[in-house]
């Protein structure tokens, strides 16, 4: 078993006003994060928020055009050693299809140092998954388990997944939330898995990194972010400053009242006229997305106000 | 050993609902002193939830001394949840029969009577700090 | 990483060496009936007796008969021998436009390359691999079109521009030249039809320029010439003839393309050439002459021809291998 306060003085990645920029317009910018070793991170965002982009600079398949991305205090970019404790599933688990799983761990043992190959036997066994059938025969699910098994193979102490089970059916979701779940509890590896739906991984995460429009929105550990952030509904109010919020984040009014979604400093409202509630982590990062979601405008549309 | 069961929809934060749970175990007989509850690995590969939450459940129980973890083995449940003997709980229940016709007599609703006995058991129990049984 | 690249494609390479059989198999009858014809008909020993020197008596017999025959009952090889030049690009296309393309195509660039692997190692494993396995290939076709095309050659030369391309080493130069150019094509593209496609068109584009404007020039061409009047005939059949015609005698070339002779003409030698002189292309004595690369320059050509595609092999290689490491 591990234990949870061990390894908190370790970052697993460290980037500093990490940027890409593919042509003209900037994928991800002004990108800070330092996410600590042992915990299970989630990066949410919309499509195209740079979610991929802030993967592959961390994996070392993108050279940043700004700033820098460390892993375990190393530039993951070109350098094998680094890359051999990454572990990485990319979008849509690419594998070659015409491969079986046997061969594919044959191939793992050929080009990585660190090998575990009857770990990855072990786990594709007790799955039921065909050894000698090409994978590209195999389910969704079943692909993206053989995947997830070739990254823990190299017993890597950071996981990278992009949307590993965006394309699977809600059964063969759980399955592989399972499973990763399970080898993270014997191996206390550090994992960053990205996903455009909050909904999956809501009990797995403890940290979360939300992006939106290229930057980074929110971050922290899951426990700090809900117990710093309050739903507050009370009379409508234009007020700046209400004594206890540092930050409105999200606010809707009715003609009668005012609903905000605020990160508090620390002393909760008092005053009698605010029910104060606690958030769930939805609608956090709902909240976050809306903030820095652009939309035009109605005089952009030249539709009355 | 038990098995854990979710509800995702409840607003009790899950680390909660296991310790809950474990004491319902306890409360019902199906958990003894001794008993091996599940391993992280196990519960978090089943419910697929963080091991560190399953973590925090642990360790909350032991904080409660319900259980203690012994390194390399597993976490065990070391007392029950039950204390007085039964015979007082007997006694407890006849005067509380009794309170409760005089409350009824008095014209309390159902709902009168629970928010009386929550804020009683509010300002009795979580106020001054009382002894230790 | 070299099981790797065997295991890719392994599938491909036993398709190609099967091809290859079959092909030999189909070409093995008719050119043991050329060679056996060439013999029996006694054309290889009147070929042999042909003195090699560039202008030669009328009179001296240079196998015309025997050598019409010949190439009467093999007129059809000619269509055969396209096949052979289409062998090098079907290569390229094959093994070259997909190397890289099918990676990135197909997202398993993503998998590869976050192994344990450098891209420069998997790119020098692959590229290298490949271009073995093409030589090895472009060696054995080679070999095989040399030695069936032997007979067809020995009547009709290989210098002339068509035949060059697939006799000696240069179809070696030219599929690897291929090879090298679909891989280029494929790491930047990025998809494998395409890429197939570019290859396709570059490589028939690179080739032409290289025949029509680089060829004529790797050495200045030889002249011969005789006088219209001489009992005489050029005997350059195996040879690469630029142009032929009359010039006159300040050496100007005066009548394109056509040949004259007044051997053996009534009114005398001196009569000859007096329609030209007559038109004003004089002054006299007037001459066949011809401007030609000869057979004896083969292996030169080739070589110079093969150094050029080498070099340009070398060059598409390393701009492949730099676009390889800017692939996200």
């Amino acid at each position: 078993m591990n234990d949870v306060g061990a390894d908190m003085t370790d970052t697993a990645i460290t980037t500093s006003g990490l940027g890409k920029r593919y042509k003209r317009t900037w994928a991800l910018q002004d990108c800070t994060l330092h996410l600590p070793t042992g915990r299970i991170a989630a990066l949410v965002g919309p499509n195209g928020a740079g979610k991929t982009t802030l993967l592959h600079l961390a994996v070392g398949l993108l050279a940043p055009d700004a700033g820098s991305v460390r892993v375990f205090g190393q530039d993951p970019y070109g350098n094998t050693k680094a890359l051999a404790e990454i572990g990485f599933v990319a979008q849509d688990n690419p594998l070659y299809r015409d491969f079986t799983a046997r061969e594919l761990i044959t191939l793992g043992g050929k080009l990585n140092r660190n090998w575990d190959a009857a770990l990855a036997r072990t786990r594709l066994s007790d799955l039921g998954i065909a050894p000698d059938l090409a994978v590209g025969k195999l389910s969704g699910g079943q692909r993206a388990q053989v995947a997830l098994a070739l990254a823990l193979a190299k017993r890597p102490r950071l996981l990278l997944l992009d949307e590993p089970i965006a394309a699977l059916d809600p059964l063969a979701r759980h399955e592989f939330m399972q499973a990763l779940m399970g080898a993270v509890a014997e191996t206390g590896t550090t994992v960053l898995l990205s996903s455009h739906l909050l909904a999956d991984l809501e009990r797995a995460c403890d940290y979360l990194i939300v992006l939106q429009t290229s930057r980074v929105q929110l971050s922290g550990p899951v426990d700090d972010l809900l117990e710093s952030h309050r739903t507050l509904i009370g009379p409508r109010t234009e007020a700046d400053r209400i004594p206890g919020v540092a930050e409105v984040i999200r606010v809707s009014h009715t003609d009668r009242q005012s609903t905000l979604l605020a990160r508090v400093d620390g002393t909760l409202p008092t005053d009698p006229a605010w029910t104060v509630r606690e958030v769930t982590l939805e609608d956090l990062v709902l909240a976050y997305l809306a903030k820095a979601d652009t939309r035009a405008t109605r005089t952009a549309w030249e539709v009355k106000a | 050993m038990i098995e854990f069961v979710l509800d995702g929809r409840s607003r009790v934060s899950t680390y909660m609902q296991l310790v809950l749970q474990v004491k319902q175990a306890l409360r019902v007989g199906l958990l003894a002193p001794g008993d091996q509850l599940p391993r992280v690995r196990e519960v978090a590969g089943s419910l697929a939830i963080n091991p560190n939450t399953v973590l925090k459940a642990y360790r909350e129980l032991e904080l409660e001394g319900l259980a203690e973890g012994r390194p390399g083995v597993g976490t065990f449940i070391t007392r029950t949840l039950a204390g007085p003997s039964l015979t007082s709980q007997v006694d407890l229940r006849e005067d509380l029969v009794g309170w409760l016709r005089k409350a009824e007599a008095a014209g309390l609703g159902r709902e009168d009577i629970t928010a009386l006995i929550e804020t009683t058991m509010r300002a009795v129990l979580d106020g001054p700090a009382r002894e230790e049984t | 990483m070299i099981w790797l690249t065997w295991r890719q494609h392994r599938k491909q390479v036993l398709y190609t060496a099967i091809a290859l059989a079959v092909l030999a198999a189909v070409m093995l009858p008719t050119g043991l009936s050329m060679h056996h014809v060439f013999t029996d008909s006694g054309l290889a020993a009147c070929l042999a007796k042909v003195p090699t020197t560039p202008v030669i008596s009328a009179n001296v017999n240079t196998c015309g008969l025997l050598s019409n025959e010949f190439q009467r009952q093999f007129n059809g090889m000619g269509f055969i021998a396209i096949l052979f030049l289409i062998l090098p690009v079907l290569v390229g296309l094959f093994y070259g436009a997909p190397l890289v393309a099918r990676e990135v195509e197909h997202g398993t660039h993503r998998f590869v390359w976050t192994q344990g692997v450098s891209r420069r190692r998997w790119a020098a494993t692959e590229f290298g691999l490949i271009g073995a396995v093409a030589l090895v290939f472009a060696t054995a076709y080679s070999l095989g079109v040399g030695w069936w095309s032997g007979p067809l050659i020995s009547n009709g030369g290989r210098m002339g521009q068509f035949v060059f391309d697939f006799e000696g080493v240069v179809p070696i130069a030219y599929t690897l030249f291929a090879v090298a150019l679909g891989v280029l094509v494929g790491a930047v593209s990025k998809k494998v039809l395409p890429a197939m496609g570019i290859t396709l068109a570059g490589y028939a584009v690179v080739r032409v320029l290289i025949e029509v404007f680089a060829r004529p020039r790797y050495q200045s061409p030889l002249t011969a010439s005789f006088s219209v009047t001489s009992n005489d005939q050029f005997n350059t059949p195996d040879a690469w003839t630029y142009s032929q015609g009359i010039v006159n005698g300040a050496g100007k070339l005066v009548q394109p393309g056509a040949q004259m002779t007044c051997a053996g003409q009534s009114g005398g030698a001196g009569t000859c050439g007096d329609q030209l002189a007559q038109q004003g292309l004089g002054p006299a004595p007037f001459s066949n002459w011809e401007k030609y690369q000869p057979a004896s320059r083969f292996w030169e050509f080739q070589g110079i021809e093969t150094g050029i595609f080498l070099a340009l092999t070398v060059i598409l290689v390393c701009l492949a291998f730099r676009r390889v490491r800017g692939i996200s």
